[in-house]
């Protein structure tokens, strides 16, 4: 839901670049285009707008373990991407007294596996451009694979060996927590991330959504091959298995792939519950004070998870909001209008346990004062007044428009189809996605607006004050 | 050893044509057929480099100022027919090149052309957009560089690096570069840079080269061009000096080394290229790389170690070594390991390992057709420098020809001969008085 700006490997190669931040409106739209009927024919009678474009997906069932799964068959490019989820075993629900284990056997899981030692398997894994990679995020465990179609069944039999015979050994271990402990005192470096983990303190409390992704330092020096496995057993197991394929495989082939890749994992194991978040927004805000360049805020409120009925109106609402970029409301009052920051926006964040709506900026001290009053008091604009019709049109066709670029690559694809099943969207959903947008009017746009963006909200600041 | 043949019976990476209008605009089509969408990345070959001595951040700021308005897409129109057609529209500079991209249904990719050869020529700045403008782009700058060490280190390392040529000046201009430059300056960069012959057009997406050469030429092959590119510039050579830069930082919490070399690149010494990437991939470029295996796992003298190398430059390539030492390890400690484990390194290259490299180099480029941005980005990013289409799609056909001989000839010239810097980021520790 946030921006990450990661492109893999050739990026890297314009160093310094430095973007607009540019992604896309705003009040009096009368003659902002003065041949603007003469722009739309150009997309109207436009000879590329008959392509046909399907997007099938269906419903797979293994035929020995009888794994489900959803599938989009491309065959543009001769690849294979699986994407796949254990849902509920994120870091939230790390053992108490273990925080921060299911990123640290993120970082281990490729590390060796079977009769391959942690630098064999890599071996392996790069000279057939094999990509493999597994995270944590506060509610689930996730896992990824890319790899051409002639490599597939050697890079099912690697992940399945990842997956189910771990060697953990002691030397690696050692290492990656040397790297967390590492990486913990690097947070502190960086401002952004200084406050977004107080945020997370602040915000959460004693849920468990406010610990640090990658743990406490002693917590993390206490991890041993028994607890990596343990966490494992418990944690990777069949049951919560979410998984989307995409690419060069027909569904029979897709169906071995999820018996090869998934034998052996645990049908059942023990899953830690974490309770739903009961925060209490009081308009309450915290600060902190360092001497850097440019101060930073986050505020938060309340907001609609994925599967809500307010999803969609408040999704369109806070597009019109702060989702827009720099055609949004936040945008052109702070950005474009006053030049008081370089960026301004607000999202939907939709983890399970505490979905929230986040908005958040940087100024110079000299004009944060000014910047956050604006904020505010678009915040309190919108709760109170809302959207206009105008505003909705835009933010549909856009929202509407721009549905086909989630097919931009394989890997996107996957993991859209592994969040589909996740959200229960639907097999249908891509798709309908578009008549759900569609199909929302002003009034609920408004309502969502009055319900969520008028509530108290809980913030915090970095900078000098 | 098993040997896989990646485009085996496709040699060329992207499958691009391309073509040049009239007006000298070069147009590359890059076919992706899956959805229907497109990219259109229009690059102009010019950066921060290029900007006239005290203006820095011209070029930058000028890239901001596109998205103000022309006569006929005024005011945010241009931002707001974006909107309107789902285009995921953004844009950057760097010290080479500047770039303006829509991602969007292919449906709606005229209108984009539209506007994008409209904005070539047809800018209009006003007093107050200017103003605002300069006032973001300072804001950024605080943002990227002020609130980061990192960056701060890494704009010291070019300072001392890059001498006196352009490229050791920010991308973004220093602070009082911005609040200095004046609409004046912007408008003169951009009649100077921003013509047909001096951008690339890139198209990837679902059309076929027909209908590419077609648009292309009804939106851009207008637009009146000059006669003849502007000449090649000349960069200052480089004293071959090395210097070192320590920086200690009150924000920092653990120490850093990065060491960089100015070397070859595309537009200098360009037979050195293949043999300096296969190099950089042989050393540094993953976890299975030489460096990281002997300095990481073996001596457990540093936590990671990468090695990168840039040779996409109108000037002098870099080539970069970035390591992070252990706890307990002092970064002088660090320093020496890292030379030794480079020696040793030297010392194994075989025609096996070489051939290992190159496997590992190969394997992933297949991924690059897969999502129309990427290989865009990739396009865009060699052909605005001027590397030949033919040689971008035949990349894996000049990786294979890098022979051991050149390999090692590189390597020894790369550490002995080049322009460096070695530099330490260090937290503040204590605080003397003098």
């Amino acid at each position: 839901m946030r921006y990450r700006g990661k492109r893999r490997g050739w990026g890297k190669w314009i160093a310094v670049a430095v973007s607009a931040a540019v992604l896309f409106f705003a009040a009096d739209a009368r003659n902002w285009l003065r041949n603007k009927d003469e722009l739309r024919e150009l997309a109207a009678n436009s000879e590329l707008g008959k392509i046909k474009f399907e997007a099938k997906v269906t419903e797979i069932t293994s035929p020995r373990l009888r794994l489900k799964a959803y599938l989009l068959e491309d065959a543009e490019n001769p690849i294979v991407s699986v994407s796949f989820i254990f849902k509920n075993a994120g870091y939230a629900s790390d053992n108490a007294g273990e925080e921060g284990i299911a990123n640290m056997t993120a970082a281990l899981l490729t590390e060796g596996a079977g009769d391959y030692p942690g630098a064999v398997l890599k071996d392996e894994l790069e000279s057939r451009g094999i990509r493999v990679a597994f995270g944590a995020d506060k509610d689930d465990f996730t896992g990824s694979l890319l790899t051409t179609k002639e490599n597939l069944p050697q890079a099912v039999r690697l992940m399945n060996l990842m997956l189910t015979q771990p060697r953990f050994e002691h030397d690696d271990i050692a290492r990656v927590q040397k790297q967390m402990i590492n990486a913990l005192r690097r947070q502190n470096e960086n401002p952004n991330q200084v406050l977004l983990l107080e945020f997370n303190k602040e915000l959460y409390g004693s849920h468990p959504y406010a610990r640090n992704p990658l743990g406490r330092e002693k917590v993390i020096l206490a991890v041993d091959k028994a607890r990596l496995q343990k966490f494992g057993q418990d944690n990777l197991i069949t049951a919560n298995l979410i998984t989307g394929i995409a690419g060069d495989i027909g569904e029979e082939e897709a169906g071995r792939l999820l018996d090869a890749m998934f034998a052996g994992l645990p049908q059942s194991g023990s899953l830690n519950f974490v309770r739903n978040a009961d925060l209490n927004f009081d308009n309450r805000s915290c600060q902190i004070s360092r001497d850097i360049g440019q101060n930073v805020m986050l505020r938060a409120v309340g907001g609609a998870g994925r599967t809500h009925e307010d999803f969609y109106p408040l999704y369109v609402a806070n597009y019109i909001l702060g989702g827009a970029g720099l055609t949004s409301r936040l945008s052109q009052k702070i950005r474009e209008e006053k030049g008081l920051t370089y960026g301004v926006y607000s999202y939907l964040s939709l983890d399970d346990k505490a979905p929230l709506i986040v908005s958040g900026f940087s100024s110079t001290p000299d004009k944060y004062a000014e910047a956050e009053a604006l904020l505010e008091q678009e915040w309190k604009a919108f709760a109170e007044n809302g959207a206009s019709q105008e505003e909705l049109d835009k933010a549909k066709k856009y929202l509407t428009a721009s549905n086909n670029l989630r097919f931009a690559s394989i890997e996107n694809i996957s993991a859209m189809l592994a969040a589909m099943q996740k959200y229960n969207l639907g097999l249908d959903f891509l798709q309908k996605r578009n008549d759900y947008i569609s199909q929302i009017d002003l009034d609920s746009v408004n309502r969502a607006a009055k319900k969520y963006f008028a509530a108290p909200a809980v913030s915090v600041r970095i900078g000098s004050f | 050893m098993l040997v896989f043949a990646p485009f085996e019976g496709r040699a060329k990476l992207f499958g691009a044509q391309s073509f040049v209008l009239d007006n000298g605009l070069e147009v590359v089509f890059i076919p992706n057929r899956r959805a229907p969408i497109v990219k259109q990345m229009l690059w102009y070959k010019s950066g921060s480099v290029d900007e006239a001595p005290g203006k820095g951040g011209s070029a930058h700021l000028l890239e901001h100022l596109m998205f103000r308005g022309t006569e006929k897409i005024s005011g945010q129109a241009f931002n707001r027919l974006m909107e309107e057609n789902g285009a995921e529209s953004n844009a950057f500079t760097s010290t080479d090149v500047t770039s303006y991209h829509q991602f969007l249904d292919v449906s709606r990719l005229e209108p984009a052309m539209f506007a994008e050869a409209d904005r070539m020529r047809n800018l209009k700045i006003s007093d107050e957009d200017f103003a605002l403008e300069r006032d973001i782009v300072f804001q950024e700058r605080k943002q990227r560089i002020d609130n980061n060490p990192t960056a701060q280190f890494s704009e010291e390392i070019r300072r001392v690096l890059w001498q006196d040529s352009p490229y050791g000046r920010p991308v973004t201009g220093t602070e009082e570069e911005i609040l200095n430059l004046s609409k004046d300056d912007i408008e003169a960069y951009y009649r100077r840079y921003y013509t047909p012959r001096q951008a690339v057009l890139i198209l990837a997406g679902n059309l076929d080269a027909a209908t590419a050469r077609r648009l292309a030429e009804k939106y851009y092959g207008k637009i009146e061009g000059e006669a003849e590119e502007l000449p090649a510039r000349n960069f200052p050579a480089l004293k071959k000096v090395r210097s070192r830069v320590e920086m200690r930082h009150p924000d920092v919490k653990t120490p850093r080394l990065l060491k960089v070399f100015a070397t070859s690149s595309y537009r200098h010494e360009a037979e050195d290229v293949y043999p300096l990437r296969v190099l950089a991939a042989y050393m540094g470029e993953g976890e299975t790389s030489k460096l990281y295996k002997k300095l990481v796992l073996r001596d457990k003298k540093a936590l990671s170690v990468n090695a990168d190398y840039n040779p996409l430059s109108k000037s002098y390539g870099t080539f970069s070594i970035g390591a992070v030492p252990a706890e307990g390890v002092d970064t002088a400690e660090l320093e020496a390991a890292l030379r030794a484990a480079w020696d040793e390194a030297l010392q194994e290259l075989s025609l096996d390992e070489i051939q290992k490299t190159k496997q590992k180099m190969l394997a992933g480029l297949v991924y690059l057709r897969d999502n129309p941005e990427d290989a865009a980005y990739v396009m865009g990013a060699m052909r605005s420098i001027g590397v030949p289409l033919d040689e971008i799609e035949e990349q894996a056909d000049r990786i294979r020809a890098v022979d051991y001989r050149s390999l090692r000839k590189i390597a020894r010239r790369l550490t002995t001969q080049s322009p460096q810097v070695s530099g330490i980021l260090s937290p503040e520790g204590e605080k003397n008085a003098l």
